[in-house]
C-alpha cells in the first residue's frame, strides 16, 4: 500500500492533465477561489459551482441590458472555442482556456470585463455565484 | 523673298513657333487635368491635381519670358494694344468685318492676360489650400487653416471664372476663324497662317532661347529657393502627439484608437463621464484609468490642432456630442460613398476610419491616403 498512494497520485495527476488540458493556473484558481468564498458568504447553503449552469449563462438569452446584446454569443462567438467580434469589428480572442491559456489570470481584468458584460448583457451585477459558474464552465472548456 | 514669288493667296508665314505651341497644348492639358481632377475625381486624385497646378505654374512662367525673349508673334510687346485698339477691333468684330492682324488680334491679346492672370490667382491660391487646409507643400507651415480655409474659396471662385473665359476663348476661336478664313486652331498645330493678299510681307525677329533659358534658370532658382525656405517650416497647426498606452489599451480592446484631435474637449469629457452607458454598452473604467484617459484627450483634443479634420469635427451634432460619424462634415464628405462600401469586410463599419484612410492613426487624412479596400 505504501508504494501505491505515490502511483495514484500520479496516475490522477496525469488523468488530470488529460481530462482538462487548460493547465492549472494559480492566478486563476485563486480567483475561482476569491468567487467560492464570497458565495458562502452571500449563501450558506453554497454547494459549489457548475459548468452546466456557467454553459447556460454563456449561450442562453438574457433581458435586462442592451436589447442589441442578448447574449455573451453575440459578441464571443456561439462556442467558446472560437473567436468573437466587437460590435465595432474588433475579434476577440477565444473564451476557453484550452484555447487561450491566459485568460482569467488577471483579476483586474476579470472584474473590470465582469463588471461591464454583466451591465450590458444583464443590466445587472453577476452574483458570486454566476460568476465563478461561467470560470468553471470556461476552465472545462 | 519670303513667298513673294508664290501666288497671292497661297502666302504663308511662320507665326507661332514650336515652343509656343508646345505651351499651348501643354496649358491645356494641364488645365484639363486640373478641372477633372479637382471637381470630378475621388480625392485621393489630389497629387495629381497637386502637379497639374506645379506644371502651370511652369508653364505659364515660360510664356512670361518666353513673352520677353521668344519670337515675334510670341512677344508680348506685339500684342499689347492700346484701349483704342481694343474698341476699334471690338466694332470692327461686331461688324463681322475684323481687319487681319498676323499675331494675337486685340480681343485674343485679352484673353490671354486674363488667362495667366486667372491662372496665376489659381495656382497660388491652391499651394496656400494645400498648406493651410492639407499641411502638405511648401505653404504647410506658412498658411494655417483659416488662410487655406479662405483660399479654397478663392481658389474655387477663379476657377469658375476660368472656365467661363476657357468656353469665351473657344468661342472666340471660332468666330475669327469663320470671319477670317483661317483655321485657328490648325494654326496652332502647325505654327502657320496665311497672309491676306495686299498685307506686306513681314520680317518677323528670331527668338533668343539662351537668354530664354538663363532667364528660367535665374526664375526658377530663386523662387524654388523661397519655396524651400518656407518648406523648412514644420507644418503648422500639428502638434507632437504624446503615446498614451493606457488610451491605446483601454478603448482600442473594443474599438479603433480614436486620433484625440476628431473631438473637442468638451465632447470628451462628456464621453468619458459616460461610459457606463457608451453607445449602449458598459465601457465603465477604475477611477484612476478614466482620469487619465480623459486628460490626455482633452489635452489633445481638437482645439489643440489646426488640421483640417480637427478644424471640422469641432462642429460637433448637439443630439449626438461624441459620435464623429454624425457631424455634419462627416456626413458630408462620404455622402457619396456607396452605403454597401461600410459593409465590406475590409471596411467593417463606419467607426473604422483606418480601413480607408490609411493615415488615420496620424489625424492628417490626407486626400492622398484615401484607399477604399474592394472587398
Amino acid at each position: 500500500m505504501k508504494h501505491i498512494t505515490p502511483l495514484i497520485v500520479a496516475a490522477a495527476l496525469i488523468a488530470g492533465f488529460i481530462a482538462a488540458p487548460a493547465a492549472a493556473n494559480p492566478a486563476r484558481d485563486a480567483i475561482v477561489a476569491g468567487f467560492k468564498a464570497e458565495a458562502q458568504a452571500a449563501d450558506s447553503g453554497f454547494a459549489g459551482f457548475s459548468a452546466d449552469r456557467g454553459r447556460a449563462i454563456f449561450e442562453n438569452p438574457h433581458t435586462g441590458g442592451e436589447p442589441e446584446i442578448p447574449s455573451c454569443t453575440t459578441c464571443h462567438g456561439k462556442t467558446p472555442f472560437g473567436s468573437g467580434e466587437t460590435r465595432t469589428g474588433k475579434k476577440i480572442d477565444p473564451m476557453a482556456v484550452s484555447k487561450n491559456p491566459e485568460r482569467y489570470t488577471d483579476p483586474e481584468k476579470v472584474a473590470k470585463w465582469f463588471r461591464r458584460n454583466c451591465n450590458t448583457v444583464l443590466g445587472r451585477e453577476c452574483t458570486p455565484q454566476e460568476k465563478g459558474d461561467y470560470l468553471t464552465f470556461m476552465m472545462s472548456q | 523673298m519670303n513667298g513673294e514669288g508664290m501666288p497671292e493667296k497661297d502666302r504663308k508665314i511662320k507665326v507661332w513657333d514650336l515652343p509656343t505651341r508646345i505651351f499651348h497644348w501643354s496649358l491645356v492639358t494641364c488645365v484639363a487635368i486640373g478641372l477633372v481632377t479637382g471637381f470630378l475625381s475621388p480625392e485621393w486624385w489630389m497629387g495629381v491635381h497637386t502637379w497639374a497646378g506645379y506644371t502651370t505654374v511652369v508653364l505659364v512662367v515660360f510664356r512670361l519670358v518666353w513673352g520677353i525673349f521668344g519670337s515675334e508673334y510670341s512677344r508680348i510687346e506685339t500684342f499689347a494694344f492700346t484701349p483704342a485698339e481694343i474698341f476699334a477691333h471690338i466694332r470692327e468684330v461686331a461688324f463681322l468685318k475684323p481687319r487681319h492682324f498676323t499675331g494675337h488680334n486685340p480681343a485674343g491679346a485679352m484673353m490671354i492676360f486674363a488667362l495667366i492672370f486667372l491662372l496665376f490667382g489659381i495656382t497660388v491660391s491652391g499651394l496656400m489650400v494645400l498648406g493651410g487646409e492639407e499641411n502638405q507643400g511648401p505653404l504647410a507651415g506658412a498658411a494655417n487653416y483659416a488662410i487655406g480655409d479662405i483660399a479654397a474659396s478663392v481658389h474655387t471662385l477663379l476657377t469658375i471664372i476660368l472656365m467661363v473665359l476657357v468656353v469665351l476663348h473657344v468661342i472666340g476661336v471660332f468666330i475669327e476663324t469663320k470671319l477670317g478664313g483661317e483655321n485657328l486652331v490648325l494654326s496652332m498645330i502647325t505654327g502657320f497662317k496665311r497672309l491676306p493678299p495686299g498685307e506686306k510681307t513681314p520680317t518677323p525677329r528670331d527668338a533668343h532661347p539662351l537668354a530664354a533659358t538663363v532667364m528660367l534658370v535665374a526664375f526658377s532658382t530663386i523662387a524654388g529657393s523661397v519655396l524651400w525656405a518656407f518648406s523648412t517650416m514644420p507644418p503648422s497647426g500639428l502638434i507632437n502627439l504624446p503615446e498614451n498606452k493606457t488610451y491605446a489599451s483601454e478603448c482600442g480592446d473594443c474599438h479603433e484608437v480614436y486620433h484625440p484631435s476628431l473631438l473637442p474637449a468638451a465632447s470628451w469629457t462628456q464621453l468619458m463621464g459616460g461610459l457606463s452607458k457608451h453607445f449602449g454598452e458598459d465601457a465603465s473604467l477604475g477611477q484612476k484609468t478614466a482620469i487619465n484617459i480623459t486628460a490626455y484627450l482633452a489635452t489633445n483634443a481638437a482645439e489643440a490642432w489646426d488640421t483640417e479634420a480637427a478644424n471640422r469635427f469641432r462642429n460637433i451634432d448637439p443630439a449626438a456630442p461624441f459620435q464623429i460619424t454624425a457631424t455634419r462634415y462627416w456626413v458630408r464628405k462620404h455622402d457619396e460613398v456607396d452605403g454597401d462600401v461600410f459593409k465590406r469586410k475590409g471596411v467593417g463599419g463606419k467607426s473604422h476610419c483606418a480601413s480607408c484612410h490609411k493615415d488615420a492613426a496620424t489625424g492628417r487624412f490626407d486626400d492622398q491616403y484615401i484607399n477604399i479596400p474592394n472587398k
